[in-house]
C-alpha cells in the first residue's frame, strides 16, 4: 500500500509540473503584457505619463525576464531578487490588477465560491438521486415522463437568461436585490441572523440556474444505470426470495449504481472552485470564477496561473481520492486485484 | 394617535432647524464629533476663504444635508471614476467650461509662462492636517524629481523644449512655477479628468520616503507587504486618483473609508472640505457615497430595481427601455444626456497602414472625401439614433465656442455620384463582374474594417455603411474583434481602417490641448504610425509625410508655445477645417445619448448637459457635492 502511495505521489507531482508549464505558456501566449493592457488602459484616460512608467513597473514586477526565467521563479526554482520565493516555498504571487497578494485575492472569494457551490451540489444529489430511482422504477408513468421532460428542458434553457429573467421577478415580487451574494445594505454588517437570511435567500437564484442542467444530466445516468442493474439475475433473485420493494431496491441495486458518483469525485471537486463560472459572472456572484475570467483578460499573470494551478490540484487529489473511497466501498474493486 | 402627533411636531420643528443663522449649523452627521470634542466645529473646518459655490449663475437651490448615494462600480479599480466625478482640481472646469481656481484660492497667469498659485489659508487635508505650499514642494523634490520614485524625472508637462520650471515658494500658502518660454499645456493638465497630481499629502507620505525614514524600517514593511523597494511601497500609498488606500488623507469632498478587496466601499464626507454653498453652509450636501461592486451586464437590471441614486457609466442607449420601465416602481428618473463626443460612429481610415497600395489609396483625399459623401447619414440617425442624433462631420459639439457650421457639412451630404466620379478619377474606375472596383494592383478594393466586437451599435451602423458603399462599388467587410488586439494590429499597421467614435472632447475651449487633432498620439487609429513617432521621440514609427498633416503638427507645436488665447483660437479653427477638409477621420452622427439615473428625490441635478470624459469629467463638472435629497414629489 505504501509503494502505491508513493508512486501515485510521484505521478501527481509530474503531472503537476507538466500542467504548471502548460498554464504559464498558455497564459502568456497573446502579445503584451498586463502593463501594455494597463498602460492602454490609461492612456484612453489621457494619463500622458503612462508610457515613461511602463519600464519602471516592468522591471519592479519582473516582467521584462524571458519567460522561462518567469516561470522559474514563479514556481520556485530561480531566484528573484536575490532569493528563491515562489510557489514551491509558499509564495503564491503578486495580482497586479488588485496590487495585492494573490492569496488575499483569492482567499476573500474562496469562502463563498465553496458556498455557492457545495450548496449546488447538494440540491443537484438531492434532487436527481430520488428522481432518477423514481423514474427507473416507473418509468412508463405520466409522472416520470412529465419529469424527463422537464429535466430535458433545464437542461435545454441557456442558463444566463434564466438567471436574468428569475433575478428580475424575485426582485419583483419578493424585494430580493439583483445579484450579489447578500444586500448590499448588510454587506458590511457583522455576521447576523438577518444577514444569514440574506444570504440563503440569494443562493436561491445561483443553487437553481446552477443545478438545473446538471440535474437533467444526473438523472439521466443513474436512471440508465439503475435500468441495467434492475434486470439482472441478482435483483430479480432477491425479489423472488420474497425482500420487500424498497429494500430489494436499495439494499442491492442501488448501491452498485452509487460507483460512479464515486469516480466522479475527482470532476466534483475541481468544480467547487471551477464551477459555475458563467453563472457567476451573469450573477455577479464574489466567487473565483469572475476573478478569473478578469485575469485572464488583463493577463494578470500570477493570479490566473494560480487559480489554475490550484484547479488542477484539486483534480489531481480529487482522482485519488476516488481511488481510494472506491476500494472502500466496493469490494469487488478491492479484491480484484 | 400620538405616533401623528409626533409627526405633526416633527414638521413644525423642520423649517426651524432649516433657520437656524448660516454659517453656525453644524452638519448633522458630524454634529456629535463635534460635541465630543473629537472635530472642529465647521467655521474653524474650513478654509478661511471657502470656494463660494455660485447657485444663482448656475440656477440651483441650497440644500439639506443627508442621505447617501448608491453606485455600482465593475472592479475595484473603478473607484477612480469616483475621484472623476468628485472633480475636487487645483483648477477645474464649471458647467460652462471657464477654467476656475477650485483648490487654488487664485491663479495668475503671465502669458502662459509664469503661474502663482495662492492656496487657501487654514486649508486642510480630510485628517486635519494643513494643506500648505510644503505639500507642493514634497512633490516635485521628493516625488517628481526622486530617481527612484520617477526614473524618468518629472511628467512630460513640465517640460517645455526639455526645459524645466523653476519652482520658488514664496510663502506657506504662495507657489510659483516659471518657464521661460510658455507653457500653455500646464493649467489644462490639472483639471483634466485624469489629473497631474503637482501636490501630496506629505505629512502623510513621509513616513514612506527613504529621505525622511530609516530605509532598513521602510525595507522590511515593503518586504512584509510583498514588494520590492520603498519605491513600490511609496508608491502603492500615494494614489490620489486609484483612491485604493483609505489611509491616505485626501482634499476631495468623500474619503475612502473601505480597501480592497472588498464588495461595497464606503465613502464618508470630508469634513475638511473646502466649497460652501451661498448661505456658508460647507458641503457636500450627501454624507456618504456607497460604491458595490456589480457586473457590468446587471447594471441597468440593479437600477431598474431601484438599487442605484446616481448612476451613468456602465448604461447605454439600448437600455433605456429597461430604466424607463421601472421609474414608477421605484421612484428614480432616468435623464437623457447628449454624449459630448464628436461623433457616435466614426471611420478612421489608416493612412500609415503597411499594404502600399491600399496606402496610396488611403491617403488620397478624394477617395476618402468619396466615402464621406457615399454615407446617407440620414439614414443612419433614423435607424440607430431615434432621428435624435446631428448629422455631419467628426467635429466639435454646437456648444463648443469652437463650433463650425462648416465643419459639420463639408463633404458630408449624401451624394453618391459623386462619390462615384470621385472614385473614377482616383483610379478605381475598373470594377469586376460584380460591379466591385478594383485596386490599382487589380485586386477587388474589399475593404476590411475592423471594430471592438463588444460594440453592437457600431457594427449595427457598418452593416448599414455596408450598404452605401456596396452602392458606389465598394465592399466593406466588418472584422468584430478584442479592443487590445484591434489596437495592437493598428501599431503595427496591419488595420486598413477602424470604427469607433469620434472624437472624445467635442466641447473644446482654445485653452484645451488638441491633442486628438494632430497625429501625435498612436492610440489614434487614423495614423498610429505618425503617432509613435511623436510619442518616442522619433524612434519607432515613421514621420508625418503629407501636407496636411505636417500642417497639423507645424500648428499643433504652435499651439503648445503659444501665450495667447486668440492664436490658440486660430489655431484650433484651422486644425478643424483642416480635419473638414481632409476627412482623416470620417464622422457620421454625433448626439448619442447616455442616460443618467438618479434617485427621484435627488436635486441640483441638471435635467440635461452634455456627457464626457474630457473637459467635464463625466458629471464632475456639475458639482456633485451639491447635490441633495428633497422632499418627494
Amino acid at each position: 500500500m505504501t509503494r502505491y502511495f508513493l508512486r501515485r505521489f510521484a505521478t501527481m507531482a509530474v503531472t503537476l509540473l507538466a500542467i504548471s508549464v502548460l498554464i504559464f505558456v498558455v497564459i502568456k501566449l497573446p502579445p503584451g503584457d498586463f502593463l501594455t493592457m494597463r498602460i492602454q488602459e490609461l492612456m484612453a484616460e489621457g494619463d500622458s505619463a503612462a508610457a515613461t512608467k511602463a519600464d519602471f513597473l516592468r522591471s519592479a514586477y519582473g516582467l521584462d525576464l524571458p519567460v522561462w526565467q518567469q516561470y522559474l521563479s514563479w514556481i520556485g526554482l530561480w531566484p528573484r531578487a536575490g532569493d528563491y520565493s515562489g510557489l514551491l516555498q509558499g509564495n503564491f504571487g503578486w495580482s497586479f490588477e488588485y496590487d495585492l497578494p494573490v492569496i488575499d485575492v483569492v482567499g476573500d472569494a474562496l469562502g463563498a465560491t465553496l458556498i455557492v457551490n457545495l450548496a449546488a451540489l447538494v440540491f443537484i444529489h438531492l434532487l436527481a438521486i430520488p428522481l432518477a430511482v423514481f423514474t427507473a422504477v416507473r418509468r412508463r408513468g405520466i409522472a416520470a415522463e412529465t419529469i424527463t421532460f422537464l429535466a430535458y428542458l433545464g437542461l435545454a434553457t441557456p442558463s444566463f437568461l434564466l438567471a436574468l429573467i428569475l433575478l428580475f421577478y424575485l426582485n419583483r415580487w419578493f424585494g430580493i436585490s439583483i445579484g450579489g451574494l447578500v444586500d448590499p445594505d448588510l454587506a458590511d454588517a457583522p455576521f447576523s441572523l438577518e444577514k444569514l437570511a440574506s444570504i440563503t435567500v440569494h443562493l436561491i437564484v445561483p443553487i437553481v440556474v446552477i443545478a438545473l442542467a446538471s440535474t437533467a444530466a444526473m438523472i439521466r445516468r443513474m436512471k440508465a444505470n439503475l435500468l441495467d442493474e434492475l434486470h439482472k439475475p441478482y435483483a430479480v433473485t432477491a425479489r423472488a426470495k420474497g425482500l420487500g420493494p424498497t429494500r430489494a431496491l436499495l439494499k442491492y441495486p442501488f448501491r452498485m449504481v452509487l460507483n460512479p458518483f464515486v469516480a466522479d469525485i475527482g470532476n466534483m471537486l475541481p468544480g467547487l472552485i471551477s464551477g459555475s463560472v458563467l453563472v457567476s459572472l451573469v450573477l455577479s456572484l464574489p466567487t473565483v470564477g469572475p476573478i478569473l475570467v478578469q485575469a485572464l483578460r488583463m493577463q494578470d499573470q500570477y493570479l490566473a496561473g494560480f487559480i489554475l494551478l490550484f484547479v488542477a490540484v484539486l483534480t489531481v487529489v480529487g482522482m485519488l481520492i476516488a481511488d481510494l473511497v472506491l476500494a472502500l466501498i466496493d469490494p469487488r474493486i478491492r479484491f480484484g486485484k | 394617535m400620538i405616533r401623528r402627533l409626533l409627526l405633526l411636531a416633527a414638521l413644525a420643528l423642520a423649517p426651524a432647524a432649516a433657520a437656524v443663522s448660516p454659517g453656525t449649523a453644524e452638519v448633522p452627521a458630524l454634529a456629535p464629533a463635534v460635541a465630543a470634542g473629537a472635530l472642529p466645529p465647521m467655521a474653524e473646518r474650513l478654509p478661511r476663504q471657502p470656494l463660494v459655490a455660485d447657485f444663482a449663475a448656475e440656477g440651483r437651490m441650497e440644500g439639506r444635508y443627508g442621505g447617501e448615494l448608491r453606485m455600482l462600480a465593475a472592479k475595484a479599480r473603478d473607484l477612480r471614476y469616483v475621484s472623476v466625478m468628485a472633480y475636487t482640481r487645483l483648477v477645474g472646469y464649471d458647467a460652462a467650461l471657464r477654467l476656475k481656481p477650485d483648490l487654488l484660492r487664485d491663479v495668475e497667469n503671465e502669458g502662459d509662462r509664469v503661474f502663482t498659485f495662492t492656496l487657501r489659508e487654514g486649508h486642510r487635508w480630510s485628517d486635519g492636517a494643513p494643506f500648505t505650499t510644503e505639500d507642493f514642494r514634497y512633490y516635485w523634490e521628493d516625488i517628481a524629481n526622486n530617481p527612484d520614485l520617477s526614473p524618468a524625472g518629472p511628467p512630460s508637462v513640465f517640460r517645455v523644449d526639455g526645459e524645466l520650471p523653476r519652482v520658488e515658494i514664496l510663502s506657506p500658502i504662495r507657489i510659483r512655477f516659471s518657464w521661460r518660454k510658455p507653457n500653455p499645456v500646464f493649467l489644462p493638465s490639472l483639471a483634466l479628468p485624469r489629473p497631474i497630481f503637482i501636490y501630496a499629502p506629505a505629512h502623510y507620505l513621509r513616513q514612506f520616503n527613504a529621505r525622511y525614514t530609516d530605509p532598513t524600517r521602510l525595507a522590511t514593511e515593503a518586504a512584509r507587504r510583498g514588494l520590492s523597494s520603498w519605491a513600490a511601497l511609496h508608491n502603492k500609498m500615494d494614489e490620489p486618483y486609484d483612491l485604493s488606500n483609505p489611509d491616505m488623507p485626501t482634499l476631495n469632498p468623500w474619503t475612502v473609508t473601505t480597501a480592497a478587496p472588498a464588495q461595497r466601499f464606503v465613502f464618508e464626507r470630508n469634513p475638511y472640505f473646502h466649497r460652501v454653498d451661498p448661505a456658508g453652509r460647507q458641503l457636500p450636501y450627501v454624507d456618504r457615497i456607497l460604491v458595490s461592486l456589480a457586473a457590468p451586464s446587471l447594471f441597468a437590471a440593479k437600477a431598474n430595481a431601484g438599487a442605484v441614486d446616481l448612476q451613468a457609466r456602465g448604461l447605454a442607449m439600448a437600455d433605456i427601455p429597461v430604466l424607463k420601465e421601472g421609474e414608477t416602481t421605484h421612484g428614480y428618473r432616468t435623464l437623457l444626456w447628449p454624449k459630448a463626443e464628436g461623433s457616435a460612429f466614426a471611420l478612421y481610415p489608416n493612412v500609415t497602414t503597411n499594404d502600399p497600395v491600399w496606402r496610396a489609396v488611403l491617403r488620397d483625399v478624394r477617395f476618402r472625401r468619396a466615402l464621406s459623401l457615399a454615407i446617407d447619414r440620414h439614414t443612419l440617425n433614423n435607424s440607430l439614433w431615434f432621428g435624435l442624433g446631428v448629422e455631419g462631420n467628426n467635429t466639435m459639439a454646437p456648444a463648443s465656442p469652437l463650433y463650425s457650421e462648416a465643419n459639420r457639412s463639408l463633404y458630408a451630404a449624401f451624394d453618391p455620384a459623386e462619390a462615384n466620379r470621385l472614385l473614377d478619377a482616383v483610379g478605381l474606375a475598373a470594377r469586376d463582374a460584380s460591379g466591385t472596383r478594383l485596386l490599382p494592383d487589380g485586386r477587388p478594393l474589399r475593404l476590411i474594417v475592423d471594430v471592438e466586437g463588444k460594440a453592437g451599435t457600431l457594427i449595427d451602423a457598418l452593416e448599414i455603411t455596408a450598404e452605401f458603399w456596396a452602392d458606389v462599388g465598394i465592399r466593406l467587410f466588418i472584422k468584430p474583434g478584442d479592443i487590445a488586439n484591434i489596437r495592437n494590429r493598428s501599431y503595427a499597421g496591419d488595420t486598413l481602417m477602424v470604427a469607433s467614435t469620434g472624437f472624445d472632447n467635442a466641447l473644446a475651449t482654445p485653452e484645451m490641448v488638441p491633442t486628438g487633432l494632430a497625429p501625435v498620439e498612436q492610440a489614434n487609429f487614423a495614423w498610429p504610425k505618425w503617432g509613435q513617432y511623436h510619442e518616442t521621440a522619433g524612434k519607432l514609427g515613421q514621420a508625418p509625410d503629407m501636407p496636411g498633416a505636417q500642417r497639423l503638427m507645424t500648428l499643433y507645436n504652435a499651439w503648445c508655445h503659444s501665450g495667447s488665447t486668440a492664436e490658440k483660437q486660430a489655431i484650433w479653427a484651422e486644425m478643424l477645417a483642416l480635419h473638414a477638409e481632409n476627412q482623416w477621420i470620417i464622422g457620421t452622427v454625433s448626439g448619442d445619448i447616455q442616460p443618467v439615473v438618479i434617485a427621484g428625490q435627488l436635486r441640483n441635478v441638471p435635467e440635461s448637459a452634455p456627457f464626457a470624459w474630457e473637459p467635464v469629467a463625466l458629471i464632475g463638472a456639475y458639482r456633485m457635492d451639491e447635490f441633495f435629497y428633497g422632499d418627494r414629489p
